[in-house]
């Protein structure tokens, strides 16, 4: 169990390159196995399940549930930007499941998340659907379209398929300007606001539509994370990893990489369309030369890379930075600095803190506080990735 | 007979201009590997800073000169200071540091020279009446001054890969850069000189290209659409083959004007879509193109 811990401490002091990369993988949900820093002080070991583990667990899900009270008590101006945020949020962690877990950099998710937006927007216009029940048909939309888009992925490395989804990404406005009479073309589609009423069964009247949308953004998003904790700790999920990490040794454990690459494309775009529909609810307009370009595609990258790769939290912080880095930047640089701020971050990020800020605060959590499995099983997700993850 | 040699000429035209981004793209993938994102936008800063010495007063040959100079020194600085320190270290770092020049470069042009489109300058005779005739179709100078520009940087480069000893290295380098290390090339200095030919290339494209391009102004996204166009026609050519640009930008540029011309289907306006199109299906079917060499991995 030492004999890889140990070699990743010692890469800690000697080699800084070295200690990124071993730093970016295992913040990608493979935590190392308990071991004790030569520090001197050891960290507080506990066991997953165990009665400190589920109290630190409570601790967290009511905070989060405060955090979330507070959010609905917010003014309509501050509500809005943390509703934006949680969009953002979910579209990002739609976007970890192909760049962070699976390692498919794509440069075209503005597009899957116009995909979904304008797929609520025509089906709320045209055909009158009530927007909430738009999702289920947008996940299956943006399922197919990620599918093929993910084809390129059945037979070559990530830089040709981030080729092809930079194209994705820039054809997808010329798209909706072609189709002008479903999608309005270039001047936008307008969903009326009587349009998106809230269900009566909610309680809220029309003027409460951004409680509404808060409330069912939350909603969305605490569902998408469950959905992505357990796909990333499922057999699925390791098989994602380990094709990341190392194709060949995948390749090689019986994982078939051309299914889990282009599946895991697929659910990605499904998961980031959802965050589409939330944004056109949110909206009401949609004019894709706006808020679907390429710009907001690298947008989304950044605030993954910001928030951090493969990790659960990572798409949270990350929503944050994109909706605030332009807010706060707005009056710098005739408007266009956030986007400078965007690509300073990401090189920055990428030199000096790959795992992103969530991988970082988890690193230093992981100085005092560790969660080790239970009991011994034979089948250990966390320490049959960690081997894979450490090879060169 | 008139209305297709029209199509045809500019077909070329356009084809000539995705000929040169597609080389600056093929440069850097002989050596490097990897695919420079932000080829495009080295291209746009250095067309803002041609238009920049203009307005100031420069005649545009000598802005164009020192545009490329600009160009050669931050394609040379972004290798050497951010491309190779993760190259090393995996392919998506690497991409990531791409689109990081990708958008900061785009910023920093809208904050340094504001966001509003620009009128450019023309290099080339551009007014209604120079143009040869040929069987009654129209050829403008400024098409054939493209055309003649891609053609004397396609001698040049072929020049430099097989006639210079540089290009010798440069081809070892990309062939087996440890064994070219091994006997005695400075295989960092021949990356470098590289990425500064290759974003030489794409400025002199831009300021060729940015008048003559449909709404002849200088704007922020100008460049979006041509890199995208010029990586359809290198995947489709073969990254790695200066021959595999020329016929696939070329290609490229003819078939999408006959089809804007004599297909209704695509409406005029779904060019990039077809560029996606063609890229899904290269990837697929043929990832290393047409004249591409074929690559093998170690395992």
């Amino acid at each position: 169990m030492t004999a890889t811990s140990v070699n990743g401490e010692s890469f800690d002091r000697g080699r800084p390159d070295d200690a990124e990369l071993v730093a970016a993988r295992e913040s990608a949900g493979a935590p190392r196995p308990a071991h004790p820093t030569h520090r001197g002080r050891r960290p507080w070991v506990i066991e997953r399940g165990s009665v400190p583990h589920l109290s630190l667990l409570l601790i967290g899900l009511v905070l989060s549930a405060a955090v979330i009270l507070w959010g609905s008590g917010l003014g309509r101006f501050d509500q809005g930007q943390l509703t934006r945020v949680i969009i953002y949020a979910i579209a990002i962690a739609g976007l970890n499941i192909a760049t962070g877990y699976t390692g498919l950099v794509s440069v075209g998710h503005s597009a899957f998340f116009g995909l979904g937006a304008y797929t609520t927007g025509i089906l709320v216009v045209q055909a009158h659907w009530r927007a909430e029940a738009t999702i289920p048909v947008a996940v299956v939309v943006c399922f197919v379209v990620g599918l093929i888009v993910g084809l390129p992925a059945l037979r070559i490395r990530g830089l040709y398929l981030a080729i092809a989804t930079l194209a994705f990404g820039v054809a997808f406005p010329e798209v909706v300007a072609r189709f002008a009479s479903l999608t309005g073309g270039a001047s936008g589609l307008t969903i009326r606001r009587t349009m998106l009423r809230p269900p009566n069964w909610t309680g809220f009247t029309l003027g409460q539509k951004g409680e509404w949308l808060y409330w069912l953004s939350v909603a969305i998003l605490v569902l998408v994370m469950f959905v992505v904790h357990n796909l990333v700790r499922s057999r699925y999920g390791l098989a994602l990893m380990a094709s990341r990490d190392n194709e060949i040794a995948a390749a090689s454990s019986g994982v078939n990489l051309a299914v889990v690459k282009t599946v895991a494309f697929g659910v990605s775009g499904a998961l980031t369309g959802v965050g589409g529909c939330l944004f056109a609810m949110y909206l009401g307009s949609l004019v894709a030369n706006d808020s679907f370009t390429l710009l907001n595609a690298i947008a989304l990258l950044t605030g993954l890379v910001i928030g951090g790769e493969g990790t659960r939290f990572g798409p949270l912080l990350g929503g944050l930075a994109v909706v605030y880095i332009p807010y706060y930047s707005s009056n710098i640089g005739q408007g266009e600095s956030a986007a400078v701020i965007f690509g300073a971050a990401l090189i920055v990020i990428v030199f000096l803190a790959p795992e992103g800020v969530a991988g970082a605060v988890m690193r230093l959590i992981g100085h005092v506080l560790r969660v080790i499995p239970r009991t011994p099983k034979p089948y250990q997700p966390e320490r049959s990735a960690a081997p894979s993850a450490e090879l060169p | 007979m008139q209305i297709f040699l029209d199509r045809l000429s500019s077909g070329l035209t356009a084809g000539s201009i995705y000929v040169l981004i597609a080389l600056a793209l093929v440069v850097v993938f002989r050596c490097s590997g990897t695919i420079n994102f932000a080829q495009g936008e080295f291209a746009l800063f250095t067309c803002f800073v041609a238009w920049w010495l203009s307005t100031k007063g420069w005649p545009l040959a000598l802005a164009l000169i020192a545009s490329m100079a600009v160009g050669f020194v931050m394609g040379m600085v972004a290798e050497r200071a951010l491309i190779r320190p993760v190259r090393r270290r995996s392919e998506v770092a690497t991409l990531i540091v791409g689109l990081g020049l990708f958008t900061g470069l785009n910023g920093a042009d809208g904050w340094i020279w504001g966001p509003a489109d620009k009128t450019f300058p023309e290099l080339l005779p551009h007014s209604p009446n120079d143009y040869i005739s040929i069987a009654g179709s129209r050829l403008h100078y400024d098409s054939i001054g493209i055309f003649v520009g891609m053609l004397l940087v396609v001698l040049l480069l072929t020049l430099l890969f097989n006639r210079t000893p540089f290009g010798l290295q440069m081809r070892a380098v990309a062939t087996n850069a440890e064994s070219a290390a091994l006997s005695g090339v400075k295989v960092g200095r021949v990356l470098s000189v590289s990425w500064g030919i290759s974003a030489a290339i794409g400025s002199f494209a831009g300021v060729l290209l940015v008048p003559v391009l449909p709404p002849n102004q200088l704007d922020l996204s100008s460049f979006f659409s041509i890199l995208i166009f010029a990586s359809a026609a290198a995947l489709f050519g073969g990254l790695d083959s200066v021959k595999g640009a020329v016929v696939g930008g070329l290609g490229l540029g003819v078939v999408e004007s006959m089809l804007n011309g004599y297909g209704t289907f695509l409406g005029g306006s779904l060019q990039l879509t077809l560029a996606l199109f063609i890229i899904v299906v290269v990837l697929v079917f043929k990832p290393t193109g047409v004249f591409g060499a074929r690559r093998i991995e170690r395992v």
